[in-house]
């Protein structure tokens, strides 16, 4: 079931509405959880079971951890300083054993059902390389729906208990419903149980305010989905199917509609499940802080897909950074480096597991794993020119603080960004060079002339004209938003009369200028297969 | 609080941290700086400091790096 259908907005949303306020306080998680065990069935059968049978393994990992802490804390009262160092050494000890056992575990199935062909056939390659007469029969594994985000909430939710940053739920239902939460469990946000279980748990009284602000939210995804990135999705395979016959220019618009495509479908989507949530009284971590408006391309991983940037940096990056061969590496490096080097060196070292991750994460192709080596390889470099950066902006006069300079820093990021998402969105990674050399080489001589690519294939200039009032629309609001100003809020403020014309009015142009009819097949939301 | 206050200036030199006090909000620390922050203060302190400590209140002044090796070695 997809968030844009009338089975969800017109069917389940309200029935599930409906079942909540109607429960008392006490209760109302069961209608949450009612539903999403619904709504998973109906998207995906039975592999629902894979879930509660993972589920449960973590509940008994989370109690176990507790305990082994408890216990801990209750000991020490009567322990010597040097006993109590020992024995937190041992508890210690006992608590990664059993952490590493579940996450590998919740790791199997993730790799079992989404990279083992991968793996795989990249093996039978290599087999055939070394000429050895080998070869592992492709698995037809299911992914269960939502694999990858349900993995790193529930790793999350057992690495916060035994760093003893979150207590461990004692109800097998109340964490269920954590994992899967359907506004959350397709395309996240990846939700730290500490954010989000509280408020799952407690039962919300009904509140007029918050309701409407998340349907205004919801109307607001829907138009970015339906008005934007499902009308691109048509232009955006054209390019991406015909490179080799259009010129250049063309090329480059189609990369920069699945730019915007991908972003507003994400951020749409996201937006649809944050004011569903809302309708609960549920508030969602944010995933997207306007990312185009980013200086370089780690403030756009903090702008975009913010919940994933952040799981990288707590339990990849600081874990990593802070173990003892990386204080070590550390400790060389600055007797025999300069202390902006000396620092820097551990760090590209921790962040290439980030980079990989944030890589692989995405899917079991190499093209992936090259889309977050190309943002470690900008990273890394962007790290170790820095100083020579700062020396010849110094030499020229150029004022880094100047609102110039940062736009030029805005344009060069989205110019990065277009980059990476040819990686991401082309068949593969052959097929992402030809593309790019047919970005730089194909120039206006191609068997397609600009008008014919640019106007035919069902894009007239109607079809542009609507695209582009959309875009500026976004960016008008995008720009308000960057300056405080507090748009939804003060919309919400307005006199109901025109308030509701507004609601309405938008509904009107979703409902008749949305990408539905012919031409316009359904779109699948693309972070779903993820 | 004169060795914290030593180790910051080894780390982001030309800083006065005796005024600071949002160091992480306000990127005057940036993670790169707060690992390496991290180990010397290990080191100088003999102490650990480990994963659920690395939250941007801790080290948003000297003091509240005083403040967490003073909990920390509570703790131990």
């Amino acid at each position: 079931m997809q968030y844009n259908t009338w089975l969800y907005l017109l069917a389940f949303l309200p029935l599930t509405l409906a079942a909540y306020y109607l429960l008392p306080l006490r209760l109302r998680y069961l209608a949450l959880l009612a539903a999403s065990i619904v709504f998973y069935t109906i998207s995906c059968g039975s592999r629902i079971l894979i879930l509660i049978g993972s589920t449960l393994v973590i509940y008994i990992t989370g109690c176990l951890l507790e305990q082994i802490s408890e216990k801990f804390q209750e000991k020490k009262k009567e322990l010597s300083k040097d006993e109590r160092k020992l024995l937190k050494k041992q508890v210690e000890h006992q608590k990664r054993l059993l952490l590493t056992f579940s996450c590998l575990l919740l790791a199997g199935i993730l790799v079992l059902t989404k990279y083992l062909n991968f793996f795989c056939s990249n093996l039978n390659i290599l087999f055939e390389q070394l000429k050895i007469s080998a070869h592992i029969p492709a698995f037809h594994f299911l992914m269960p729906l939502g694999i990858s985000f349900y993995t790193l909430s529930a790793i999350s939710y057992l690495t916060d208990i035994s760093r003893q940053g979150a207590k461990a739920q004692k109800n097998f239902l109340k964490l269920l419903l954590f994992l899967m939460f359907f506004p959350v469990i397709v395309e996240g946000p990846i939700s730290r149980y500490s954010k989000l279980g509280n408020q799952l748990e407690e039962g919300h009284s009904f509140q007029y305010q918050s309701f409407c602000m998340g349907l205004q939210l919801m109307l607001w995804g829907l138009c970015k989905k339906v008005l934007i990135a499902d009308r691109m999705n048509r232009y955006v395979k054209y390019v991406f199917n015909s490179y080799e016959n259009i010129p250049s220019p063309v090329i480059a618009l189609g990369i920069c509609c699945y730019t915007f495509q991908i972003y507003m479908e994400f951020s749409g989507c996201m937006d649809i499940v944050t004011g569903s949530a809302q309708l609960f009284g549920i508030e969602l971590e944010k995933n997207f802080q306007r990312p185009f408006f980013s200086k370089n391309v780690n403030e756009f991983w903090r702008r975009w897909h913010i919940t994933l940037g952040s799981w990288l940096r707590d339990y990849i990056f600081y874990p990593i950074s802070i173990s003892h061969p990386f204080q070590k590496l550390s400790k060389t490096a600055r007797k025999h480096l300069p202390v902006y080097y000396a620092s820097a060196l551990p760090m590209i070292a921790a962040l290439f597991a980030v980079w990989f991750g944030n890589g692989i994460w995405h899917g079991a192709e190499w093209k992936y794993i090259v889309y977050g080596l190309y943002y470690y390889a900008i990273v890394v470099l962007g790290m170790l020119l820095e100083p020579a950066f700062q020396k010849a902006a110094l030499a020229f006069s150029i004022n880094r603080e100047s609102v110039w300079y940062h736009r030029f820093q805005i344009f060069r990021t989205f110019c990065l960004v277009n980059l990476g998402m040819l990686i991401f969105r082309a068949d593969s990674l052959t097929k992402a060079a030809e593309m790019f050399r047919a970005l730089l080489f194909n120039g206006f001589s191609t068997k397609e002339t600009m008008s014919e690519a640019l106007l035919g294939h069902g894009a007239g200039v109607l079809e542009w004209t609507l695209l582009l009032a959309f875009l500026l629309l976004v960016l008008f609001i995008g720009i308000c938003q960057e300056k405080g100003i507090h748009i939804r809020e003060t919309i919400a403020s307005w006199p109901v009369f025109w308030r509701f014309g507004l609601y309405l009015t938008t509904i009107c142009i979703v409902v008749t200028a949305g990408a539905y009819g012919v031409g316009f097949g359904p779109v699948d939301f693309i972070y779903a297969q993820f | 609080m004169e060795t914290i206050l030593k180790i910051l200036n080894e780390v982001k030199p030309g800083v006065d941290f005796t005024k600071e006090t949002d160091l992480v909000n306000r990127q005057i620390l940036t993670s790169m700086e707060i690992m390496l922050l991290t180990s010397e203060l290990n080191e100088a302190f003999d102490i650990e400091i480990t994963l659920p400590y690395i939250v941007p209140e801790n080290f948003s002044s000297a003091k509240a790096i005083y403040n967490m090796i003073l909990k920390i070695e509570e703790e131990e």
